[in-house]
């Protein structure tokens, strides 16, 4: 299976992927924003569309529409003060309405449908030097950011008067999302993308840790998640993204329930 | 408990800083729509350099609106408000406080903050911790935390960096009274020995009286100083009309 090198490219990209997406992850989960998640990865349906239109990279096309729209998303939260899941649908409805309009003009120059799935095959050599890039360029700025993005989240009003400049990080922080997205649609697919960027964060919060401990585990279990997802879809010769999804939740229903006995034997002990 | 500030401030100082205006507001009026009614209407303004100042008034009458233009939150609709402070130290309300289930230590929320203002010293967030009796709680989660200790702790992180301007938003909201009288002790201590300037929008007027050096009460969007004598006189004269009026 090694020695074939689309898996070749799909492990490594996979590998970046699981890092990347807990990383960005976390503070869309702790800023209760997991959802602009769901949004911006429907909307790199219409940056693949668009460049597969005009014969050019797909994830650049997706980074590129994404970040547009993660950035409108920014703008308009100005708008909607009161009504930011409003925003949500805007873009949704810009991006989604853009791809199906696209899809069924049939004028594509390649089928768009691997992306909606997330395919093994898929991943060529460009795109795994595309995907190394963006997610250290990422990873660079995230570690840039890290202190301001946690004040963010967790008290934007004191970020803001301790200096920190929100909206610039914030418009900074859409293109991660964007990055994100754009590195994984190859391996996980549009249609379950949120859920990589969501639920092993999920999962490394029912430990009740601290922040550090938070964004470890998230990592770690989005590196069990990802990788199980890859290797047992590719022996089941099913989509990896869906796959990954499930294996993901199951890892989440794991720890759920070994959280319970835990409790319930430290109930024991104490009594 | 008692609580310990180090000796390094000169004596007089407090008599040099008397008189030197730290916020200075002319003409400000402010409203959420930039339209009438404004929430605070042509107000002037100067509050001095070293004061304990309880700003108080009844709910809507733009206490927290005048906290967020100190703050620079919020830009004034006409006029103008400068805040002479080199750094500001803001302590939120609980209740606005909503970032439940974040998973943070103490020590991880006041570290990330000191990296906000380039404090790269971990001994400084343990000092601060030190000051406000919560030591022992470096490694707990923020939200295991009671409303007083957590607000003990906010208020450590709001002295790092050296403020020269300390902004509470209700500082006794959700806070158990044992607390209140440690939060009250540490602010006064603050104000006293290192002649930090304290503005705290306030409810707890009883609070209000027994720790600032002057109030600036608020109603229907202007406002008047007064000293604590002279507004628990005005309040009771409030109570007191308001008793008159009811039949039973």
């Amino acid at each position: 299976m090694l020695s074939y090198s689309f898996m070749q490219n799909a492990i490594i990209v996979s590998i970046f992927i699981s890092i990347l997406c807990p990383c960005i992850g976390i503070f869309l989960v702790l800023r209760r924003y997991s959802m602009i998640g769901d949004t911006l990865s429907h909307a790199s349906l219409a940056g693949i569309t668009i460049s597969l239109l005009f014969q050019q990279s797909p994830i650049l096309g997706a980074f590129i529409f994404t970040s547009i729209c993660g950035a409108l998303i920014e703008f308009l939260r100005n708008y909607f003060k009161k009504y930011t899941d409003l925003i949500l649908s805007i873009v949704l409805s810009l991006s989604v309405g853009t791809a199906i309009t696209l899809i069924s003009s049939g004028k594509l120059h390649a089928n768009a449908d691997s992306f909606m799935f997330g395919s093994i095959l898929t991943v060529t050599r460009a795109d795994m030097y595309m995907v190394v890039v963006l997610s250290l360029l990422s990873v660079l700025t995230l570690v840039f950011l890290y202190h301001p993005l946690i004040y963010i989240a967790y008290d934007e009003e004191t970020a803001k008067i301790a200096g920190v400049k929100v909206k610039l990080i914030n418009y900074i922080f859409s293109i991660l999302v964007a990055c994100a997205i754009a590195v994984s649609i190859r391996i996980v697919g549009v249609l379950v993308l949120s859920s990589m960027i969501a639920l092993p964060v999920a999962t490394a919060l029912q430990l009740g840790k601290g922040f550090r401990f938070t964004f470890l585990f998230s990592i770690f279990f989005s590196v069990i998640d990802i990788m199980s997802g890859l290797f047992l879809s590719y022996f089941l010769n099913v989509a990896p993204g869906g796959f990954t999804a499930l294996v993901s939740v199951f890892v989440l229903l794991i720890v759920l329930i070994v959280k319970r006995i835990a409790m319930q034997i430290h109930a024991k002990t104490k009594e | 408990m008692s609580y310990f500030f180090p000796d390094d401030i000169v004596k007089n100082e407090k008599k040099e800083r008397d008189g030197i205006i730290m916020i200075e507001a002319n003409d400000l009026s402010f409203s959420y729509t930039g339209l009438r009614p404004f929430v605070l209407d042509q107000v002037n303004f100067h509050m001095d350099d070293g004061a304990y100042i309880s700003v108080v008034g009844d709910n809507g009458c733009g206490k927290s609106t005048l906290m967020k233009l100190i703050l620079q939150l919020q830009k004034p609709t006409q006029g103008s408000i400068t805040c002479k402070a080199k750094r500001i130290g803001y302590v939120p309300q609980k209740a606005e406080f909503s970032n439940e289930g974040f998973p943070i230590t103490v020590y991880e929320m006041l570290y990330s903050y000191q990296r906000l203002l380039k404090i790269k010293d971990k001994k400084v967030l343990l000092e601060k911790l030190n000051l406000v009796g919560m030591s022992d709680f470096s490694n707990a989660l923020m939200d295991t935390l009671s409303g007083g200790q957590a607000q003990k702790v906010r208020i450590a992180r709001a002295l790092i960096g050296e403020p020269d301007l300390l902004v509470l938003d209700e500082p006794s909201t959700g806070v158990d009274l044992g607390s209140q009288i440690e939060i009250y002790a540490i602010l006064k201590k603050l104000n006293e020995e290192k002649h930090m300037t304290i503005i705290s929008v306030e409810h707890n007027l009883k609070a209000a009286v027994d720790n600032s050096t002057i109030i600036y009460h608020l109603s229907t969007g202007h406002g008047h100083f007064c000293t604590p004598q002279q507004f628990a006189k005005e309040y009771l004269d409030i109570v007191g009309k308001g008793s008159e009026n009811v039949k039973l």
